[in-house]
């Protein structure tokens, strides 16, 4: 059974397994640093829902938080990396459609932060992305 | 002291030929099917010289041409358009040798009214070319020759000439003594680093050319280029990779390359070396960064400016030079690859075919091959900055162990009976991207027409995921095989293009306005298909000179240590499948499996026919 995306519920599927997974633990045991995802609209999904935020507090290779935020009732976290981009190509990501390197060096993923630390982080990062991966996403059809 | 004419006309290509011996000018305007079809940069350059690119040609000798050409973007205030080319035959391949610099000279050149300079002959003394706003003068140059190096000779060049805004390239010792691998250096360390064109100019004893211009860059559409240019420039400034690019230089994707295997360790011996990641564009940024540098217009600025201590503001090394004198060297302290840039800069000397030279004498030297007495008591070992620096000293100097040196990694090897181990392709020596981390790159080593280079696809880029779906080229595995085969071809044809524009290939402009651009500079009337085509022609006019050069399908390989795994990192256990990726490239390639020469159906597709025929382009 998969999870509506996006909602909450799939954000702490996501939490709970990024915390269980030993591979992402080892690897992400340095990084330092939440994130909020902001997500625009698309064509996939009902344009007026978006768009929304994801944040996920990512410490020492856990997460110690994660909530979805209505940007449009409450301010966004000052994160330290904030990502945009469409329900569409978010959804290619997390599927494994859209590599997620390549989702950033083409612009359909926008990416603010500490660079530094992201390009040290690399392993990390695409560690992460792993790991939305194994979390499954309901059919909408 | 002779005068040459201008011209500001529709969309023409205009050639300076300069005979360095008797000093003679002629002026040549390039219209018509050649100039649409070229367009300018390294495919005109191949176009201009076609038929003197001959095998028995010695590309040391007066006869032989060199080329400094500029492209029809050039100078203009498009994105990352402040670079030329210089080509010719290469002294270190003897096939097609060409070579890509950015800084403000080949802007310089455009203003002076000259889009290619086409040089030949020898002048009996050392000299300096002026070009002087119309005026062409050859300056002695016996008091550079031999004293001054590479940015001393640029300081002493302006003083000479009084002349505020003349922008000189130049070579150094090195191309004085007519090194295989000696570069033209320009502005501030801006280097044409490949194939030894800095040898060329020093065979005609031309130590520098000097260049200063008042003319408006021709546009066909002036107001339509500015709007176009604003527009992308915007865009560029929130590219991700111009981003990086600006905050931590051309190495900002050193740890992102080591962690999938691309960057080369210890000659491309091991996988892993501890300690890389404090050379890094970030951590450079976070140390010893003192400001940017940009070549003409661009908003990108990867150029580094570095201080150490209190020392003086310096060029800080590029990812090709820290990758070649560090990890490839087992050198990972930051300071010491400055000290090793600097020094192969101001001796003009190429640093990634030293550094695979000094690579290689060190594995033989491990290996047992080369002994201390050999070396005149150094003792070549890995991570040794201060021994590489004495090397670097020597090589320029042809003395003692460098004399060895000085002629580059095939040769060297050769000297030790042993051809195979120097990593090379048609004499070239391997950029730094691992085609066992990106088998992309296999087959862009492979195929160049310039031999193991990076610039003629920097397909590693694709391989982490800069893909232009807008003209193809997606993604694929890293570690793929044929499948990624039309991608390569499509990148190569799309990099060609870009050397003929002359535009920065780090500059991540979608094709489409690339397209624009074009349109609105030449006036005439392009789609992002007719580019690639354009490309595709120049390339495949490069692959007849090396055949005719008999650098064909024989030299489309590399030698058998990059067949073996490396035993750990990101690249542990595997190797490109080149044969077969070779295989389905001749065929998208039109180019025969026998000879890799292009079939006739291609030359016909690519207007390329009146060449076939003789090896003559007339």
């Amino acid at each position: 059974m998969g999870y509506p995306f996006p909602s909450e519920a799939w954000l702490n599927a996501l939490k709970d397994t990024l915390n269980r997974d030993e591979r992402y633990a080892e690897i992400a045991k340095n990084w330092e640093g939440d994130m909020t995802v902001i997500i625009e609209p698309g064509e996939r999904g009902d344009p007026e829902s978006f768009p929304i935020a994801k944040y996920m507090d990512l410490w020492h290779g856990k997460c110690r938080s994660a909530r979805v935020i209505d940007p449009s009732s409450e301010d966004l976290p000052d994160a330290a990396f904030t990502l945009r981009a469409t329900i569409d190509n978010i959804y290619k990501i997390f599927t494994g459609d859209l590599d997620p390197m390549q989702a950033m060096l083409t612009r359909r993923l926008r990416v603010e932060g500490n660079m530094a630390h992201m390009l040290r982080n690399v392993p990390t990062v695409l560690e992460f992305v792993r790991c939305t991966r194994l979390v499954e996403i309901e059919d909408e059809h | 002291m002779m005068r040459y004419e201008s011209s500001t006309e529709g969309y023409c290509y205009r050639v300076l030929h300069v005979d360095l011996e008797t000093g003679q000018v002629r002026d040549e305007k390039i219209k018509g099917p050649a100039a649409a079809g070229f367009l300018g940069g390294a495919g005109m350059a191949a176009h201009l010289i076609y038929d003197e690119l001959v095998p028995d040609l010695d590309p040391l000798s007066p006869e032989a041409p060199l080329v400094i050409a500029t492209g029809p973007l050039t100078g203009t205030t498009g994105p990352a358009v402040g670079r030329y080319v210089i080509c010719a035959k290469s002294p270190a391949t003897w096939a097609w040798g060409e070579a890509n610099v950015g800084g403000l000279f080949g802007p310089e050149l455009r203003a002076a009214g000259i889009d290619a300079l086409v040089l030949r002959g020898r002048s009996p003394q050392p000299v300096y070319l002026c070009l002087l706003n119309g005026v062409v003068e050859l300056r002695p140059a016996n008091q550079l020759w031999g004293h001054s190096d590479t940015y001393e000779t640029q300081d002493l060049i302006k003083e000479d000439l009084k002349k505020p805004g003349v922008k000189v390239a130049c070579i150094g010792r090195a191309g004085e003594a007519q090194l295989p691998f000696a570069i033209v250096l320009c502005d501030h360390g801006r280097v044409a680093g490949r194939t030894g064109m800095g040898a060329v100019m020093g065979s005609k004893n031309l130590k520098a050319i000097a260049v200063l211009g008042d003319q408006p860059i021709p546009l066909a559409g002036p107001e339509r280029f500015s709007l176009l240019r604003a527009r992308i420039n915007r865009e560029l400034r929130q590219d991700l990779v111009s981003e990086g690019l600006r905050d931590f230089g051309t190495s900002s994707g050193l740890d992102i390359f080591d962690y999938f295997g691309m960057l080369p360790k210890k000659y491309f011996r091991e996988g892993v070396l501890d300690g890389v990641e404090a050379i890094s564009g970030a951590s450079m940024a976070e140390t010893i960064l003192s400001g940017v540098s940009t070549c003409h217009g661009c908003v990108i600025a990867c150029g580094r400016k570095v201080r150490i201590n209190e020392g003086p503001e310096r060029k800080g090394p590029e990812y090709e030079t820290k990758i070649g004198f560090g990890p490839n060297l087992g050198i990972t302290d930051l300071k010491a690859l400055v000290e090793l840039g600097d020094l192969c800069d101001r001796y003009g000397m190429d640093t990634i075919s030293l550094s695979n030279t000094i690579g290689l004498a060190i594995a033989l030297y491990e290996d047992g091959m080369i002994s201390g007495a050999q070396t005149g008591g150094l003792q070549l070992e890995w991570g040794d900055a201060e021994v590489v620096a004495q090397l670097v000293h020597q090589t320029a100097a042809k003395a003692g162990f460098g004399e060895l040196l000085s002629q580059g990694a095939l040769w060297l090897a050769g000297h030790f009976g042993v051809p195979d181990r120097a990593l090379q392709v048609r004499g070239l020596e391997l950029a730094y991207h691992d085609p066992r981390g990106a088998s992309g790159m296999a087959l862009v080593y492979a195929t160049s027409p310039r031999g193991a280079c990076h610039n003629q696809s920097p397909y590693y880029l694709v391989e982490i995921g800069q893909t232009r779906e807008e003209i193809g080229i997606g993604m694929h595995p890293r570690q793929g095989g044929e499948e990624k085969v039309l991608n390569v071809v499509r990148h190569q044809d799309w990099t060609t293009l870009q050397n003929s524009l002359v535009m920065c290939i780090f500059a991540n402009v979608p094709a489409g306005e690339v397209c624009e651009l074009l349109t609105a500079a030449t006036g005439y009337d392009l789609t992002t298909a007719d580019l690639m085509r354009i490309g595709e022609r120049s390339f495949t006019l490069k692959r007849m000179i090396n055949v005719r050069l008999g650098r064909g399908v024989d030299d489309d390989t590399y030698p058998e240590p990059l067949f073996e795994p490396l035993a750990e990192g990101g690249a542990a256990g595997y190797v490109p499948p080149l044969e077969n990726m070779l295989r389905v490239y001749y065929k998208k390639r039109g180019w025969s499996l026998e000879t890799g020469m292009p079939d006739e159906s291609t030359l016909q597709h690519l207007g390329l026919a009146s060449y076939s025929h003789n090896h003559s382009k007339s």
